[in-house]
């Protein structure tokens, strides 16, 4: 493995929404890090703004100040069409209702992201059968989204997140549609995926369960980063801390005094 | 993205909502086709009157007047061998012909009929369409006439106008006399004959028939009633009964003396195309000539006629508008319901310009198949009209025969390509509002 190296970097990241005179803070001053090859949980109740979070990262959302850096870029200040070009370079996505195109069969749906590259078609269903078949579905290829399980679905959206081979794949509560078991399948996957490819993973969840999948979690209340829980068997983080000798940065504000402890 | 995945893309989406694409394509179908039906009713009424004019004569002919030249003296304009030519200097003129008009009483047994021989040049008589017999050959040493189709019905039998003699001037033998020329009559009466209609020469002459022009005896055209013979021939012929007078009725210079060259009263000038024809006879009536063709006549008719052409079309396209609007709506609707996927696409990279494109490929294809059916359904249409006004010569067809509706290829291109861009124009403005779709709409979930 390389050199841990920075990825994304937050800081100061404030979302405030205006309802009538009110002002609604959906982040209140987030700052973190994540290294390259790290499986990251943002963690926390409806309306604690986790899903915010990992909207700006996406570039979905325009943050209302603050900085999001990933790699050398300022995505903050990139406009709508950089941003679109940008996600369509680097980032996967895979969504708690897998947002499958319903017109599309499963190979279509993985190969998707590649049309919007301008790829031929051969090269695409090559491409996606690649990673269809890593994640076990290629004997589904021709199926229908409504003639797959909801297991089966989100595998086909974690190919096609795959599909790209982004820099950063983003999960938005992959497992919120799924029974308990298929969860813990999906979740494994997800896993075996950022340690062998090297990816780095950012998912968005309430459930503890879930998060524990994680390298690390960060857990957000009322727009703030409260707590950061690091696996200590994970050995991304192990590698962090003997290469760099510090946990990766992460502003954390106790509960209490709403004060600033971060660790270096 | 690709351009074929755009075109696939939008057939799969259209096809997903069949009837509602069917529909819609329906609107463009009847837009198309009322524009086309309606325009191709004009264009086959001008073709028609275009037809008729061809028919009563030549649509590229100039002829210039001279008129009372003879009483001006001799810096005044005149139409001479000379004038004549150098009007084909002018640029689009093809050539010319001086006409030499003679009067003549003509005797069939005991009819008789009176009209006029004029001499034209080789170039006037290409231009003549022979039913029989062949044209006069330039410069011969025996005058040949070619007979005007209505001439023969001219013949009469003392004064009895009901019952015109159908004359053959094959078969027929045709005695000619000429007037006697009024410069010679003027000096035998020594004053005032002016009143009096030139008196005939005795002498009786037969004219060999080179040909009778296409056309039955009752179909007038401006050339039908004339007799007409190579110029050059005809000088000869002349010349032998007017010595130096040349013609019966020479123009005088100021001495009262009779010029020594041919001054015409008449003149044609050809034009290459009758598009040109308006200008170059701008160009003769500033040489201060009078000049008029059937273009003038023609342009008018086309004018009226360009207005119930606009008329037409403007009915035609209220329809098309209307279908321009079922396109949007279509197109609206399908953005409403696609909202998510819309939004997916966004998060997954697809570029704005292709989410719009996306769409506008979707309602050009709803253009063109509205287009080419509609072009397809207006010819069936076309066909039905003129098989139903065929034969019957209502107020519609003007008396005239022929088709009342054309579709020329042209109008078939530009009904499809106009129906497309319709089909593109209207969906601008929904691809525009899916373009602009947030793609967090897409990952909220409901």
């Amino acid at each position: 493995m390389n050199n841990p190296t920075i990825m994304i970097k937050v800081r100061d990241l404030y979302k405030i929404y205006s309802i009538g005179e009110n002002k609604v803070y959906a982040l209140n001053g987030i700052s973190f890090d994540v290294y390259k090859g790290e499986f990251i949980a943002i963690v926390g109740t409806s309306g604690s703004g986790k899903s915010t979070c990992l909207n700006m990262l996406a570039g979905l959302e325009k943050p209302s100040k603050g900085i999001i850096q990933i790699g050398q870029k300022r995505i903050d200040r990139m406009n709508e069409r950089e941003l679109v070009a940008f996600r369509r370079q680097n980032v996967g996505f895979i969504f708690q209702s897998y947002n499958l195109l319903g017109t599309m069969n499963a190979i279509e749906n993985v190969a998707m992201p590649l049309m919007f590259r301008g790829l031929p078609e051969e090269e695409r269903f090559r491409l996606a059968r690649i990673y269809m078949k890593q994640i076990g579905i290629l004997d589904q290829e021709k199926h229908m989204p409504n003639q797959m399980s909801g297991g089966q679905q989100q595998r086909v959206g974690i190919a096609r997140a795959l599909v790209i081979d982004p820099k950063i794949i983003f999960a938005d509560e992959p497992t919120g549609n799924l029974d308990s078991h298929t969860t813990d399948d999906v979740l494994h996957l997800m896993q075996s995926i950022v340690r062998e490819k090297n990816k780095t993973l950012i998912m968005v969840t309430h459930d503890p369960h879930i998060a524990s999948f994680a390298d690390r979690q960060i857990r957000v209340v009322d727009g703030k980063i409260v707590e950061t829980i690091i696996n200590p068997e994970s050995p991304i983080e192990q590698q962090i801390l003997k290469e760099t000798g510090a946990e990766p940065f992460a502003e954390v504000h106790t509960a209490d005094s709403d004060q600033v402890s971060g660790k270096l | 993205m690709r351009l074929s995945d755009l075109f696939k893309i939008a057939y799969t989406n259209l096809r997903r909502r069949r009837t509602r694409t069917l529909l819609t394509v329906l609107g463009v179908v009847i837009g198309t086709a009322s524009i086309v039906v309606m325009l191709s009713l004009g264009l086959g009424m001008s073709d028609l009157l275009l037809k008729s004019y061809q028919n009563s004569g030549s649509l590229n002919m100039i002829n210039v007047l001279n008129y009372g030249s003879s009483s001006q003296g001799d810096h005044a304009l005149q139409l001479t061998d000379e004038s004549i030519k150098s009007f084909e200097s002018i640029p689009h003129v093809v050539g010319t012909s001086p006409a030499l008009q003679v009067s003549v009483e003509a005797k069939s047994g005991a009819y008789s009929s009176s009209y006029e021989i004029i001499g034209v040049s080789q170039r006037f008589l290409q231009e003549i369409k022979l039913k029989s017999g062949s044209l006069p050959k330039p410069n011969q040493s025996t005058l040949s006439i070619v007979y005007g189709n209505t001439v023969v019905n001219t013949f009469y039998k003392n004064n009895d106008w009901e019952h015109p003699a159908k004359i053959d001037p094959d078969k027929d033998t045709i005695f000619y006399r000429f007037p006697e020329d009024t410069v010679s009559q003027q000096k035998s009466n020594g004053s005032d004959t002016s009143a009096a209609v030139n008196p005939l020469t005795n002498k009786k002459y037969l004219i060999d028939t080179a040909g009778v022009m296409k056309g039955g005896p009752d179909e007038y055209s401006d050339t039908s009633m004339y007799c007409f013979a190579d110029i050059d021939t005809f000088k000869n012929f002349l010349r032998k009964i007017y010595k130096k007078n040349l013609v019966p009725n020479p123009a005088l210079n100021k001495n009262g003396k009779p010029f020594r060259y041919y001054v015409y009263d008449t003149a044609y000038v050809f034009v290459d195309d009758m598009n040109n024809v308006t200008t170059v006879q701008k160009a003769i009536s500033d040489q201060g000539y009078t000049a008029y063709s059937n273009m003038e006549w023609l342009e008018q008719a086309k004018q009226s006629m360009n207005i119930i052409q606009m008329v037409l079309g403007g009915i035609g396209a209220v329809s098309l508008l209307v279908a321009a609007i079922g396109i949007m709506n279509t197109m609206m609707m399908s953005i409403y319901e696609r909202t998510k996927e819309i939004g997916v696409m966004k998060v997954l990279g697809c570029d704005m310009k292709d989410i719009r494109n996306m769409f506008l490929t979707e309602s050009a294809i709803i253009g063109f198949f509205g287009g080419s059916f509609g072009v397809l359904i207006s010819y069936l249409i076309s066909f039905v009209i003129n098989r139903l006004t065929a034969g019957s010569s209502s107020d519609l067809t003007m008396g005239l025969n022929g088709n009342i509706s054309s579709i020329p290829p042209w109008l078939s291109g530009i009904a499809i390509v106009f129906a497309i861009f319709v089909g593109t124009l209207s969906g601008y403005f929904p691809s525009v509002r899916a373009m602009k779709l947030s793609p967090l709409q897409a990952i909220r979930n409901e």
